[in-house]
């Protein structure tokens, strides 16, 4: 038979790789000691000939993963850049979010790196641990005024074992979006202002036999209830990132998500966030979730979607300690394999410009440089958004986010499903953040 | 240069021009296949810097003994193997009959052949997420069916916040997209079957049924061990539907093998541990094979 042919080779094939593996153990000490001297002269040889590269015209390689609008203003940001810059062009390549670490991690692994990128502040830590990226502080030229010129707190998400790898290149918050039209039919006059009045308002607006929801979250990953547990007074670790016990499974923690559990099962808060579903934009677009929280691109979102919905923004309800949100956006990095660093700073430093801060602004892309705050060029719906942030708080700067976020994400799913209580779902949390950052 | 030896060179010849044949394929093989699969062998026993390679750190067995004392490892081989089992089981049987029926006359044949083979050729990633949208917890299809159309449930189940429900659509897309595939291979099989054999079956007075046992189920026996092989080999090696429908949600409680793989390797840039589960399931993969092997030695279709 052919068949049994081909699976014969095949299992041959898989017995020889064994074999072969099998020789690797006892090499492997050797190769890794190898490695650097086979490495370093592809890495380091074109740092050594930089100065002499860059009256030579360059292209830098720009990566992110913008929206439509924001993509297109960025080619008018791109355009007035190398008007200034002779010789440097930038080439911008734009990712789906999903794709884009795997392409970055790609790229990387493979030697073939962007000179610059622009990604999750969540990321920058994880990808400097691994040295992917080049520290900027001490290496360009111009980094201590540009860090002396932007808000704090997303600066820090640049920081990684005392070095900065990154920018702040926009910064971004929750807010509540809450549908006018439906608050007007309930007869509810303003915003929920506390969280009290937010449980009752989602419970309020719900219709079960429309399908109608107060209130939605587009999942269970630690930025959607980020808004609420952090209002509510919610912790994922101690300051110095020692410890979750006492934290992610504090009383505070406890009553946020007892909070969201209860909202979940009145069913005041629509099911999509376990099962699939409507999503949040497309539900409150068609008047089927009255409330939702989300940042500053909605607004493009509903005007290119839904230009009848009549919406609008309030700060997160306050919890015992008054309101809170979660800082989100996105650090500008160059990568540590770039063999045009110099020009690559230019470039970062453009982006980090006032003319290049202010025109993204135009796309709804926050600028992070603190005097733009309240600035007339800055769009009026930004306001809503610079106030939050004044309480809103960074997610735990560890290269080991990923996995918090995933071990919160778990408790939340038990949580809803019944699984657990809050309290055990996340005591179980606690204890699992506290085995990752004991590594 | 010919003209010395007429056989020497011409016997040198063929071997050079041989293994010129012969070299791009090895070439292939060694660069896309044996030298990745050596390369991610040593990666597995590495904390692996993805950046600087040389920086890894040796850490022995703590990868491997990392997945197999992880209940998340442990569900994702549970799922694999349920997954697998159902699928291969059920794309069996309605393959089977789907050949069956297809292979007689029955009226616009042609159409229902192309029709079942549709599903094949279909993206994966469309299917998937078709399936998921069926069985979303809101307003999806499958709710609508079963509590407007049919009254069978009173309130929408959420399939895909329950980690054992939520496998449904999963292996549920998996056997509608294989049927096709099995049933062609069964038809292929079911045409090598003389005809002459089955009409004398019939003139002795062989049911129906006697027929399809007595010989067409033993004449088709090579072809179904060969589909029971690839089809396992399938199952286990499965990905895209978990990953786009259930993404291992709720709680990790619904990754395959591979979706757990690739999140350790490109969420968690973990390259080490994503090296060491494919390198469990390879190594399950291949004790699988040597019991099919022998399987498949044995003498066929006596």
């Amino acid at each position: 038979m052919k068949n049994s042919k081909l699976f014969v080779f095949v299992v041959l094939l898989l017995v020889a790789s064994f074999g072969l593996g099998a020789c690797a153990p006892a090499a492997t000490a050797e190769p890794a000691a190898e490695a650097p001297a086979a490495e370093a002269p592809a890495a380091e040889a074109p740092a050594v000939e930089e100065p002499a590269v860059v009256a030579e015209p360059v292209t830098i390689k720009y990566w992110h993963t913008m929206s439509d609008a924001e993509a297109a203003k960025l080619e008018e940001v791109i355009a007035s850049f190398e008007a200034a810059n002779p010789g440097i062009s930038v080439e911008s390549t734009r990712y789906a979010y999903s794709d884009f670490k795997t392409a970055l991690l790609t790229s990387i692994a493979g030697g073939d790196v962007p000179d610059t990128a622009r990604m999750d502040i969540a990321w920058v830590s994880e990808f400097a641990s691994q040295g992917a990226l080049m520290q900027l502080d001490g290496a360009m030229a111009d980094f201590d005024a540009i860090a002396a010129s932007v808000f704090p707190g997303p600066l820090s998400t640049n920081k990684w074992d005392g070095h900065y790898y990154g920018l702040p290149q926009n910064t971004n918050t929750q807010v509540l979006v809450y549908n006018k039209d439906m608050f007007d039919a309930a007869g509810i006059t303003a915003a929920p202002a506390t969280m009290e009045e937010f449980a009752k308002v989602a419970c309020d607006l719900t219709d079960a036999s429309k399908g109608v929801y107060g209130f939605a979250e587009g999942g269970t990953y630690f930025w959607a209830p980020a808004p609420v547990f952090y209002a509510m007074g919610g912790k994922v670790t101690d300051a110095e990132i020692t410890t979750a016990t006492g934290y992610v499974n504090s009383a505070e923690s406890v009553a946020a998500f007892t909070l969201l559990k209860d909202l979940y099962d009145q069913g005041c808060m629509s099911p999509n966030l376990m099962g699939g579903g409507i999503a949040t934009d497309a539900g409150q677009g068609t008047g089927i979730y009255g409330m939702i929280i989300d940042g500053p691109w909605m607004v493009d979102i509903y005007k290119g979607n839904y230009p009848e919905l009549n919406y609008e923004f309030a700060l997160i309800p306050a919890g015992p300690n008054g309101t809170s949100s979660v800082v989100g956006g996105e650090d500008v990095v160059i990568l540590g394999g770039t063999k045009n660093a110099e020009a690559a700073q230019k470039w970062v430093s453009y982006l980090m410009s006032k003319d290049a801060q202010v025109a993204l602004a135009q796309v709804g892309v926050m600028p992070t440089i603190s005097s733009l705050t309240g600035d007339a060029s800055m769009p009026a719906y930004f306001a809503i958004f610079m106030e939050q942030l004044k309480t809103a708080q960074a997610r735990v700067p560890s290269p080991k986010w990923s996995d918090m976020d995933n071990a919160i994400n778990n408790a939340y799913q038990r949580i809803l499903v019944g699984e657990q209580d809050p309290q055990a779902a996340l005591d179980q949390a606690a204890s699992e953040i506290d085995a990752l950052l004991a590594q | 240069m010919m003209s010395r030896s007429p056989h020497a060179p011409r016997a040198k010849y063929q071997f050079v021009s041989a293994l010129l044949f012969l070299l791009p394929g090895f070439l292939l093989l060694f660069v896309f296949f044996l030298g990745p699969l050596v390369y991610s062998f040593r990666i597995s026993f590495f904390d692996w810097n993805f950046a600087h390679p040389e920086r890894s750190v040796f850490v022995g067995f703590e990868n491997y003994l990392g997945q197999i004392n992880n209940p998340i490892f442990h569900r994702a081989v549970i799922n694999t193997a349920v997954y697998t089992f159902f699928t291969v089981v059920a794309k069996l049987v309605l393959g089977f009959f789907a050949a069956i029926v297809l292979n007689q006359k029955i009226p616009a044949r042609s159409f229902f052949r192309v029709a079942y083979y549709l599903p094949v050729i279909t993206s994966w990633v469309i299917v998937s997420l078709l399936f998921m949208y069926m069985f979303s917890g809101m307003g999806g299809l499958v709710n609508y069916l079963l509590k407007d159309v049919f009254h069978l449930i009173n309130k929408n189940i959420i399939w895909l916040a329950d980690p054992i429900l939520a496998l449904v659509p999963v292996i549920l897309v998996d056997i509608w997209k294989g049927v096709g595939w099995v049933a062609v291979i069964f038809l292929s099989g079911l045409q090598t079957i003389s005809k002459e054999l089955l009409e004398a079956a019939e003139m002795d007075g062989a049911t129906p049924w006697q027929r399809l046992t007595r010989i067409t189920l033993p004449l088709l026996r090579g072809t179904t061990v060969f589909l029971v092989v690839v089809l396992i080999l399938g199952g286990l090696n499965s990905y895209v539907p978990f990953q786009l429908i259930t993404h291992g949600n709720p709680m990790d409680k619904t990754h395959s093998i591979l979706t757990l793989m690739y999140r350790a390797t490109f969420s968690r840039m973990d390259f080490g541990n994503g090296a060491a589960i494919s390198y469990l399931l390879t190594l399950f993969v291949f004790a699988l094979s040597v019991v099919q092997l022998k399987m498949l030695n044995k003498p066929i279709g006596e």
